[in-house]
């Protein structure tokens, strides 16, 4: 009798499915179940959720279920910047809600507050809104990225939905797609027909946060060896500082992680790269110290920002920033580096320069996507 | 349980008043005395028999003047009363009574032994005037679970019902160290909420204890200053500030040492609006007529020749 294979681990918590009764012969439903075979979890229990259902309730300990959904709602959307940090203006494809994995600082939990994984199921709709914005005007240039409410590669085992956004974006030559994940999971390059347009993206941290603060996730080892799949294959990657902690050795550890990216990639292959310091909304805060109770970067000098978040104190994570990024620039780096959600003073202070010398940061992260 | 019909005169010598369900006897006003005196007694107490002799269940106050006024007393007998009839009995009996927090703990103590916390929070609570699932009354609840101590200080009125979210969250030692601050002062909410969550959010800042906490800010110099009570409670608060913040306390004292140097002897008030998140400085004044425009005016183009904001330009920033 043959074994059956083993779930990848960041899916092993999963344990119902359940499925919107208009989606139950989806595609991307059939391929669900057509994955589960032959599965450790191949006997996971379904449920048909009927459409006057007014909420989904689940609730089975550490245990999660993946919701097979028909999303009524936009599909192509903004990023949710404020205005008083500057934003990337990266566009958000919403394909999904929740993560598998527990990462500490991640303000998913504050989001979704149940261990529901939601999947849009109605592709066919995703897809054609998606082609309508592209294909309205081919002189007008996105930037688009699945990875802001749910992880862009964490269900893909399952789902492949990410081969089939890449495969589906193949006809847009406008169009740069940027898949962010604290995972490895290569599939989607099998339906890339161009490397140029596919910007595979990870997210990085010191050595001391991987281990203490992220949970259920690959090894930093196996995302930059991700990384360096990618670039051999012709890709450019992102890479992703955010968000970048406050705790007592971080200079070791930021550099630890900083020296270690370029062992696999050259700066050349990077894209670009983000520096974010850890930022929430202040409700975020006593969810951490539940979720999490030996955390302890939440009890630092967090004080109110301009948008409300609660942020480090400027010169806390200026000095931060200042060491990551003399260390970036000493390998290589240079304009592919930007912050997330930072002020102009921040910038100034440590790049030198703000994104209005950049003719704008959604502008000129648009050149690095496209390389130019 | 039931109440009997009739009503008996009996001893005051013959009523044990020393029932755990008298959870609230205490303070007996002088108006109950000048009535009694005047009228009577209008209304029974409530007694049930026992080996013992009659116990009273409710009326301890009028009770404890008829004793006074060595008067005989009109009871009520009550039959087959569990613990727990006695003090909702004793509850009903009290109901014109204006409860404060530490009245409500008080029941909400005598009736645990009998009820779980789901039997408290649905039908107790109601009877003293709080909401189940509201924020007051979880926070009652979790007030069941603090160490005696802390409870008298909640009754004494030191210590506010929120204080009962950064005490759940501190150990038995941490709440030690935390405790004589609260011992002889009235900490209103905020203060109090602030101080002990900066006290326990400074301990794992630092990796230590709170006890450390308290020491290393004087808090102990502080009480003994015989300040008043609203300044040693300012005081203990910029102090448990100052170990949570330790930069931005930094920052902010340097502002307004600056800021003082340069708006000395003028009506202007200069803020730092956004804990230093860009720099510079808020600048504002209440004029009320052309003389004090102008002279505010004058005030202004005479401050910005100061060196002290050259400070203020470059706080937290870089080359700070």
């Amino acid at each position: 009798m043959t074994k059956p294979a083993e779930f990848p681990k960041h899916l092993r918590k999963i344990a119902r499915v359940y499925v919107d009764e208009s989606m139950q012969e989806s595609p991307l439903t059939l391929r669900v179940r057509d994955r589960l075979n032959g599965t450790t979890h191949q006997d996971i229990p379904w449920t048909i959720v009927r459409p006057d259902t007014e909420r989904v309730q689940f609730d089975e300990g550490d245990a999660q279920a993946l919701y097979l959904k028909e999303y009524k709602g936009k599909f192509l959307r903004f990023c949710p910047g404020t205005k008083a940090y500057h934003c990337c203006g990266y566009r958000i494809i919403h394909i999904g809600e929740n993560c598998p994995m527990s990462c500490s600082y991640c303000i998913l939990q504050a989001y979704f507050q149940d261990r529901i994984l939601k999947i849009w199921a109605n592709q066919d709709s995703l897809m054609k809104e998606l082609g309508n914005a592209f294909g309205a005007d081919p002189n007008i240039r996105y930037r688009v990225g699945t990875g802001e409410f749910t992880d862009s590669l964490a269900l893909e085992h399952l789902t492949g939905y990410s081969h089939d956004l890449v495969g589906f974006l193949n006809d847009y030559d406008n169009v740069v797609l940027e898949l962010k994940s604290k995972v490895v999971d290569l599939s989607w390059m099998k339906a890339a027909k161009r490397t140029d347009r596919v910007l595979p993206a990870w997210s990085l941290n010191a050595p001391f946060i991987n281990e203490h603060e992220e949970f259920d996730v690959s090894t930093l080892k196996e995302r930059l060896e991700a990384a360096r799949t990618c670039s051999e294959a012709g890709f450019r990657v992102c890479l992703h500082f955010d968000p970048v902690i406050h705790y007592p050795k971080w200079r070791q550890g930021y550099a630890e992680i900083i020296d270690m990216i370029f062992d696999y990639v050259k700066p050349e292959n990077i894209a670009y790269m983000s520096i974010g310091s850890f930022r929430c909304m202040p409700q975020l805060t006593p969810i951490i110290a539940k979720n999490f109770p030996e955390t302890r970067y939440i009890y630092n000098e967090f004080i109110p920002g301009l948008d409300g978040k609660a942020r480090l104190l400027r010169p806390l994570r200026a000095e931060q920033f200042s060491f990551m990024v003399d260390r970036l620039h000493a390998h290589g780096m240079d304009k592919q580096l930007y912050f997330c959600m930072e002020s102009t003073e921040v910038w100034q202070e440590v790049f030198g320069y703000t994104p209005k010398d950049l003719n704008g940061l959604g502008n000129h992260l648009m050149r690095q996507a496209f390389c130019e | 349980m039931q109440l009997s019909n009739e009503i008996i005169s009996t001893s005051h010598d013959h009523i044990n008043d020393a029932g755990s369900h008298l959870f609230w006897s205490g303070n007996i006003s002088d108006s109950l005395e000048e009535s009694i005196r005047e009228f009577g007694q209008a209304a029974p107490v409530l007694v049930r028999e026992t080996a013992n002799g009659l116990e009273l269940i409710a009326g301890y106050a009028r009770l404890t003047v008829l004793r006074r006024l060595n008067q005989p007393v009109l009871v009520r007998m009550t039959i087959d009363a569990t613990e727990s009839d006695m003090g909702l009995l004793y509850m009903a009996d009290n109901a014109q009574r204006i409860l404060d927090d530490g009245m409500r703990l008080a029941a909400l103590n005598y009736f645990r032994p009998m009820l779980d916390e789901k039997q408290l929070e649905a039908d107790i609570l109601p009877r003293l005037g709080i909401k189940p699932k509201s924020k007051d009354g979880k926070l009652l609840l979790a007030w069941l679970d603090m160490p005696d101590n802390w409870q008298k200080h909640l009754t004494a009125g030191n210590v506010p019902l929120a204080a009962a979210l950064p005490l759940g969250h501190m150990s038995m030692d941490d709440r030690q160290a935390c405790e004589p601050l609260f011992s002889e002062f009235s900490w209103s909410r905020s203060n109090a909420v602030n101080a002990l969550t900066w006290l326990f959010e400074a301990s794992k800042m630092t990796d230590t204890t709170v006890a450390d906490i308290v020491q290393r800010s004087g808090m102990a110099e502080i009480m003994k200053q015989g300040l008043s009570p609203k300044d040693t409670i300012a005081r203990l608060c910029s102090a448990a500030k100052a170990t949570r913040y330790p930069e931005l306390t930094l920052l902010q004292d340097r502002f307004s040492k600056a800021a003082r140097n340069i708006s000395a002897g003028t009506k202007w008030q200069m803020l730092q609006p956004n804990n230093f998140e860009t720099g510079g400085a808020e600048l504002t004044i209440h004029v009320k007529d052309e003389t004090q425009l102008k002279k505010a005016v004058k005030d202004l183009e005479t401050m910005a020749g100061f060196p002290a904001w050259d400070e203020i330009w470059g706080l937290g920033g870089r080359n700070d």
